[in-house]
């Protein structure tokens, strides 16, 4: 830290928030909010001259509130830069402060929050984590059985620098422990709290472990795990050391804790796994390895960042084998554990692959996107004649739609990432996508529902998710229906609804509408936006009284090949279980009602050649076919 | 290639009974062995972990003759502790009711209806906590009539029925209205007070606390009993009668009672009691109903203490 305040390139903001981030890769306006410290940073050496004469005292939230601070302090010793500040919630006005700070005049009463606006090529977000408060389990007595500790409290209470300049001290009779349990996975691992792995803790609670049997090798340790997970290089070595070390491991998860009301000793209730007996065991002192969770701002950061948020609440990567340092908006990188639980090794590594990805958005005059990006024709948008509309721009994950009454919708191109949903939602086909056109995907569909309409099964597959469920259920042979016809858009939201009509009105069988699961969607909340169309569908559908099954909608990720198949399969069930007459009977009726919603969909440039040269090609094809 | 499977395994049979569906979620942590007492108290081989694990293995004969699908009771403790949201007990009570279809019967001993008292009122049926006795027509001694019958497999023996049972008609071996007014006996020492005290068999979780209880010196008698809701208020006052200075009724907290709602049932007999107390004039505080947390290690001294403090101020000032 203090090399990084030295080098001449890094601009060190402390104490100021991210207020607002726009514009796009290579060009964001960022507006950051520089709290107010009242001390001048270019005046204050650091001296602690004036935290000295402070008679206020509150909690130091940097040792867990264990420790007391003073209103004007610096957060710890080794902070940087090293300049102090006020708590005005605690500050008294005495000015005593003032007058010991005497001729440097670094203390300004005055000072308020500055918003400033800065250039910014590439963000790195690195907000790290927090962690689960463990009140909240009342079988483990914390907060109301004294000698019940987080492992993070211990670590201040055995840190040197810390408040008790390293002695172990258990809370209610300040004696040492001798006796010592941790707890691993409080609050992880627990469906109730915290779904995930808190992937650091095993190793945390080991090396904890270890550095106070170093300490003192007459304490006795017990380690409660469920499973011990030292999966990286080296780190079962160290697991080994520990067990040599003589400190114990007992696999169970305690139920209970509870605490003689005399010596405030503390009883662990567990069962131990190895032996299927249920023990209880004595300890001075326990520590709880708490749950890492995301920040508490981490929701309103993401909405800043415009990023999304993984089901844990973790922002969620690019792509999470591939890319996992990566953000889904260019040129918004992240580094540690803000993406998800992880050890300082893999911070680094994470922290370093996103300084290359920043450094090489700074260093490149170009910046290269997909190619499949959204166009507006300006002369449809009715926006331009001053209608009132903005259903693309609401739609865009991105918000890379520059929507404003008056004029003609326009697509930042650096910002879009090509989902397509802008498309599918305008109402008046203003939007069209690069590589997606309307033309083209009616075109496929045409030819794909050549012959013997009523037997083939449409499916929409969006690129990143039900594609690959597809194409994993072919690799992996599971059978399925011969009558699938694939159709691939980039995501479910490009799935436009005249698009289903149109397979209808051409006589499809049945259609399948198919995307990720909300929370892997690639575009950030284009399932969502697909999920909510096709909800409106499958009622538009239900209400035309079309045999149920003949829309369906599937979410499938690339790894449910399996399901992919079986989606299918019962798809053509349904379909096998109508006669043919009856089917052809029901296309028929529901024909003139598709067709009256395409009225418009002619008029879409490109979309009238697109379907008389089909045409032409299809006749071509049958022709020659039944001429052979 | 096919993934239909035609035989069904002993873990589909349990998940297609409503509860029993998210079994195989277990990763065998433990908490719910530790969370439950009768592994410590009742049952060493008791293990609802074990019993899962069986489940999912297709042991089927070793499930059915596991004492953990005959013993539990239902309290559903481990289910709010379980990480996984796992409903143990209903996967237990699945295991258990294919266990009943397969033949197998309890190893537990239930309660016995005697026809020649009852008199097929139904308070017993309201009372269980298990739906274990049901009233049948039947014929006994030439008499067509309604009795009570207890359905064994179902009955945990906590003797809730024995105490609701105004005709003493139910029993239940070693906890029979005579087994336990016979208990009530105190050897009196003029200068401390006498005290009864009726402990459920649960609410002390530690042995500690349990020794507690042999500390004290023979004007202090313990009567086990399976749960505060096999109190009769009559047995408090029968103590009274008998010249014992007090009584004191231990139970678990509401929500970790072992047979599901004793405890509550017990809170509503006590206050009845109380009101009663209070009408014949007798002096107060003479009778204590407590409700011991699990996580109220050393609380039974405490109660137990400022039960006979009180019990000595009301003796001196004769």
């Amino acid at each position: 830290m203090v090399d990084a305040a030295r080098q001449s390139k890094i601009d060190l903001r402390a104490y100021t928030e991210v207020e607002r981030v726009e514009g796009f890769v290579g060009n964001f306006k960022v507006t950051l909010r520089e709290k107010a410290k009242y001390v001048i940073a270019d005046r204050c050496n650091g001296c602690g001259d004036c935290s000295s004469v402070c008679p206020i005292e509150v909690p130091n939230y940097f040792e867990l509130n264990i420790a007391p601070r003073k209103a004007i302090y610096v957060p710890m010793s080794q902070s940087v830069p090293l300049i102090y500040s006020i708590d005005m919630d605690a500050c008294i006005k005495c000015f005593k402060c003032v007058e010991a700070c005497g001729p440097l005049e670094a203390i300004d009463f005055s000072q308020e929050d500055k918003l400033v606006t800065e250039d910014i090529g590439a963000i790195v977000v690195a907000t790290g984590f927090s962690h689960f408060d463990p009140s909240v389990m009342e079988e483990y007595g914390y907060g109301k059985f004294p000698n019940v500790i987080t492992s993070m409290e211990m670590e201040r209470l055995n840190n040197s620098a810390g408040p008790t300049a390293g002695n172990l001290i258990r809370p209610s009779d300040n004696k040492n422990p001798q006796k010592l349990a941790f707890i691993n996975c409080v609050g992880s691992r627990d469906k109730r709290f915290n779904e995930g792995c808190s992937n650091f803790c095993c190793m945390y609670s080991i090396k904890n472990a270890v550095l106070l049997k170093q300490m003192n090798p007459k304490v006795d340790i017990t380690i409660y795990y469920m499973d011990i997970r030292t999966p990286s290089k080296g780190y079962e070595e160290f697991y080994d050391r520990a067990r040599k070390m003589g400190i114990h491991f007992t696999q169970g998860r305690p139920s209970l804790i509870t605490e003689d009301p005399e010596t405030y000793n503390l009883y662990v209730h567990s069962e131990d796994i190895a032996l299927g007996e249920v023990i209880e065991h004595e300890y001075d002192m326990i520590m709880l390895n708490t749950a890492a969770i995301p920040q508490p701002d981490q929701n309103e950061m993401s909405s800043v960042l415009n990023v999304a948020q993984s089901p844990g609440g973790w922002y969620m990567e690019y792509h999470p084998k591939l890319r996992p340092m990566d953000s889904p908006t260019d040129g918004i990188f992240f580094a540690g554990a803000c993406q998800g639980p992880k050890d300082i090794p893999a911070s680094v590594a994470q922290g370093s692959a996103a300084a290359s990805r920043a450094g090489r958005i700074l260093h490149s005059k170009e910046w290269e996107i997909e190619p499949t990006v959204a166009v507006v024709w300006p002369d449809r948008c009715v926006s331009a004649d001053g209608k009132s509309c903005g259903l693309c721009s609401k739609a865009c994950p991105y918000g890379a739609v520059d929507y404003a009454k008056g004029k003609a919708a326009e697509i930042i191109t650096a910002k879009c990432h090509g989902c397509g949903a802008c498309v599918a939602e305008c109402p008046h086909d203003a939007i069209t996508q690069l590589h997606f056109t309307d033309a083209q995907i009616l075109a496929q569909m045409r030819a794909l529902l050549a012959e013997e309409p009523h037997k083939k099964i449409l499916a929409f597959r969006c690129h990143w998710c039900s594609y690959g469920g597809a194409d994993l259920a072919g690799t992996s042979h599971f059978e399925y229906t011969a009558n699938e016809r694939g159709m691939r858009v980039m995501c479910s939201a490009r799935m436009d609804s005249d698009f289903i009509y149109e397979a209808y009105r051409l006589g499809a069988g049945a259609v399948l509408y198919s995307g990720c699961h909300p929370q892997d969607c690639h575009y950030i909340t284009g399932q969502l936006i697909g999920a909510k169309r096709a909800k409106r569908l499958s009622t538009i559908f239900e209400r035309m009284q079309m045999t149920p099954g003949r829309f369906r909608i599937a979410w499938i990720s690339a790894a449910e090949g399996d399901k992919y198949a079986r989606v299918l399969n019962e798809m053509q069930a349904v379909l096998d279980n109508m006669p043919e007459e009856q089917l052809l009977e029901e296309i028929e009726r529901l024909k003139p009602e598709v067709t009256k919603r395409l009225r418009r969909f002619p008029n879409v440039p490109g979309v009238q050649e697109a379907m008389d040269f089909s045409d032409t090609m299809v006749t071509a094809i049958t022709t020659k076919e039944s001429a052979a | 290639m096919s993934h239909e499977n035609t035989i069904e395994t002993f873990a589909d049979q349990v998940k297609a009974i409503p509860g029993g569906e998210h079994l195989e979620m277990c990763y065998s942590c433990g908490t719910c062995v530790s969370k439950c007492m009768i592994q410590q108290k009742l049952e060493p081989e008791y293990n609802p972990r074990r019993l899962l694990r069986m489940v999912m293995m297709d042991m089927r004969k070793e499930a059915f003759e596991s004492p953990t699908t005959w013993y539990c009771s239902q309290c559903d403790l481990c289910y709010p502790a379980c990480p996984q949201e796992i409903h143990i007990s209903a996967v237990i009570a699945a295991v258990k009711q294919l266990a009943v279809e397969a033949g197998y019967s309890t190893p537990l001993s239930t309660v016995s209806v005697d026809e020649s008292l009852c008199a097929g009122c139904g308070i017993c049926v309201m009372a269980c906590p298990y739906e274990a006795p049901h009233l049948i027509q039947k014929e006994v001694d030439g008499v067509m009539d309604l009795f009570s019958e207890v359905d064994e497999n179902r009955c945990m023996s906590c003797g809730i029925c024995v105490a609701a049972c105004p005709l003493g008609a139910i029993s239940r071996k070693g906890v029979s209205n005579k087994e336990i007014i016979k208990q009530i006996k105190v050897k009196k020492q003029k200068s401390i007070p006498s005290l009864v005290i009726f402990i459920c068999d649960w609410c002390l979780r530690e042995d500690d606390d349990l020794s507690i209880l042999e500390s004290y010196p023979a004007n202090v008698r313990v009567i086990h009993i399976p749960c505060s809701g096999r109190i009769d208020p009559q047995m408090a006052l029968l103590a009274l009668r008998a010249g014992i200075d007090g009584v004191l009724v231990c139970g678990c907290r509401p929500g970790e009672c072992h047979y599901q709602h004793g405890t509550d049932i017990t809170t509503c007999k006590m206050s009845l009691l109380d009101t009663m107390i209070d009408q014949i004039k007798l002096r107060d505080h003479r009778v204590k109903f407590v409700q011991i947390g699990t996580q109220e290690r050393g609380r039974i001294r405490q109660e137990i203490d400022s039960m006979l403090e009180t019990l000595n101020a009301r003796k001196e000032p004769h």
